[in-house]
């Protein structure tokens, strides 16, 4: 499980993260909401080490995130996907999917490659896989992004804003495939702003203001007059973003 | 022809220059690759020797620092023949140059795309070798052809140390024919000529790491 304790981040006199527990099970869609700036990028990029913690402590499956021995293991049990999706721009759409395979997995070349090809199958990119990045549209890098994160066979999927970049077509694109893996169990960790659809994937949501935890709720009861949305602050976002 | 006979000479001559040219223009790569990747080295130590080898050899005359290789270090024991010490010093100048270029090709990658490299475990020099290399070339391939023309024109000082080069077969002709126009001449057409050729293989090239941005490759 990915687990929180108290983390603490500030970015110079700016306090990011005011003391965040959090605990994701193996096999739970948690969906984190909040206004921008409220810091739930800011906690992903924590779980996945590139921020350093200022206080807490963050472990996946009890790897401790802040200490480089145990970063490494930690890395190979979860892997994320970009809002601005960071694909290598040298490189195919298959070698993106495969260059970490490869090196970090040492799985052979032939076998990463007919693996990396039936993912971008799946995502309906099986006739782009040899294209660049820039040859690609906004939809079709961020699946290329998913395929590249799960062809690492993470525990996790940490996803941060996956589809702020991109219009509501490309969007929807992307969203099918989460809706696919969320059906096959994948454990997922899904910063977004697509309330609708958190809703219909996640089991659990949490509400980030102003880097505290504000609620952690099963969806259904996020959603209930008398559960989160009894929250001022809550049904002020959701009113807000669905009239968006 | 007057300058018929001399021709296979300064065909040596020019053949002299391309080998000379063509290692140190490897070896300033490779030393620009190098340096690049200390002077961007989160070690404060590896980055400021690196700083201090560009600051020093970009601020130094060519042919002083030629002489003192050649002429300077025999006196402290060090021999090294004319035509070593021509690529080596070539390949030194170039560096510090080559590595000033690759340098901002390097930081004008994309933090992201190092987090998406990072994140997934690759190792640092995977993710030099994989990412930052490959990504900083395609960018800085233009302005490292200009360094590697001027690697070529500044060939034509070895001439000073002993070295036959193209401009020292050249200035050999010249006194011995009293024809300095004809033979002359004929230099400014070959250097031009093998400037023409680096241009159009740095274009080659340009046109090779960035074929993603090629709007007819699929």
């Amino acid at each position: 499980m990915i687990r929180a304790r108290g983390v603490q981040k500030s970015f110079g006199s700016a306090v990011v993260l005011d003391g965040i527990d959090l605990d994701v099970n193996v096999g739970e869609v948690v969906s984190i909401l909040g206004s921008s700036g409220s810091g739930k990028s800011t906690l992903i990029r924590c779980m996945n080490g590139l921020e350093r913690l200022d206080g807490g402590l963050i472990t996946i499956d009890d790897f401790d995130v802040s200490n480089p021995k145990d970063l490494a293991e930690a890395r190979k049990r979860s892997a994320t996907v970009f809002q601005l999706f960071n694909l290598y721009p040298h490189m195919t759409a298959v070698e993106n999917v495969t260059l970490a395979p490869i090196q970090v997995l040492r799985i052979p070349r032939a076998q990463a490659e007919s693996e990396a090809r039936a993912l971008l199958d799946s995502v309906g990119l099986g006739a782009r896989a040899d294209a660049y990045p820039a040859q690609l549209s906004g939809g079709q890098r961020q699946r290329v992004g998913i395929c590249r994160a799960l062809a690492m066979k993470p525990r996790y999927l940490l996803l941060d804003e996956i589809t702020s970049a991109l219009d509501p077509e490309m969007t929807a694109e992307v969203l099918n495939i989460l809706a696919q893996l969320a059906r096959t169990g994948t454990t997922m960790v899904f910063v977004t702003h697509e309330i609708e659809f958190a809703r219909t994937i996640s089991s659990r949501i949490v509400f980030l203001d102003k880097g505290r935890l504000v609620v952690d709720l099963p969806t259904d009861r996020f959603f209930a007059g008398d559960g989160g949305m009894a929250n001022a602050r809550i049904a002020q976002f959701l009113s807000k973003m669905r009239k968006e | 022809m007057i300058l018929a006979p001399h021709v296979p000479f300064l065909l040596k001559g020019a053949l002299l220059t391309a080998e000379a040219c063509a290692l140190a223009l490897f070896g300033s790569l490779v030393i620009g690759l190098l340096v690049a990747a200390l002077r961007t080295s989160s070690s404060p130590l590896l980055s400021r020797a690196a700083f201090i080898y560009v600051d020093l050899f970009r601020n130094i005359p060519f042919i002083v620092q030629l002489f003192f290789f050649f002429y300077g270090l025999p006196e402290i024991g060090i021999y090294i023949d004319a035509f070593t010490t021509g690529v080596l010093a070539l390949s030194i100048a170039g560096g510090a140059f080559s590595s000033d270029v690759i340098r901002s090709g390097i930081l004008a990658i994309d933090t992201g795309i190092l987090e998406a490299a990072e994140v997934s475990g690759l190792s640092k020099p995977t993710i030099f070798r994989k990412i930052v290399m490959p990504i900083a070339l395609r960018t800085s391939i233009r302005p490292l052809g200009s360094v590697f023309i001027n690697l070529v024109l500044t060939s034509s000082i070895l001439s000073t140390i002993t070295l036959n080069e193209l401009t020292g077969s050249a200035k050999i002709v010249a006194s011995d024919t009293f024809r300095p126009f004809e033979v002359y001449a004929v230099l400014l057409i070959v250097y031009a000529s093998l400037t023409y050729l680096i241009s159009l293989a740095i274009g080659a090239l340009h046109r090779r790491l960035n074929r993603d941005r090629m709007p007819d490759v699929a």
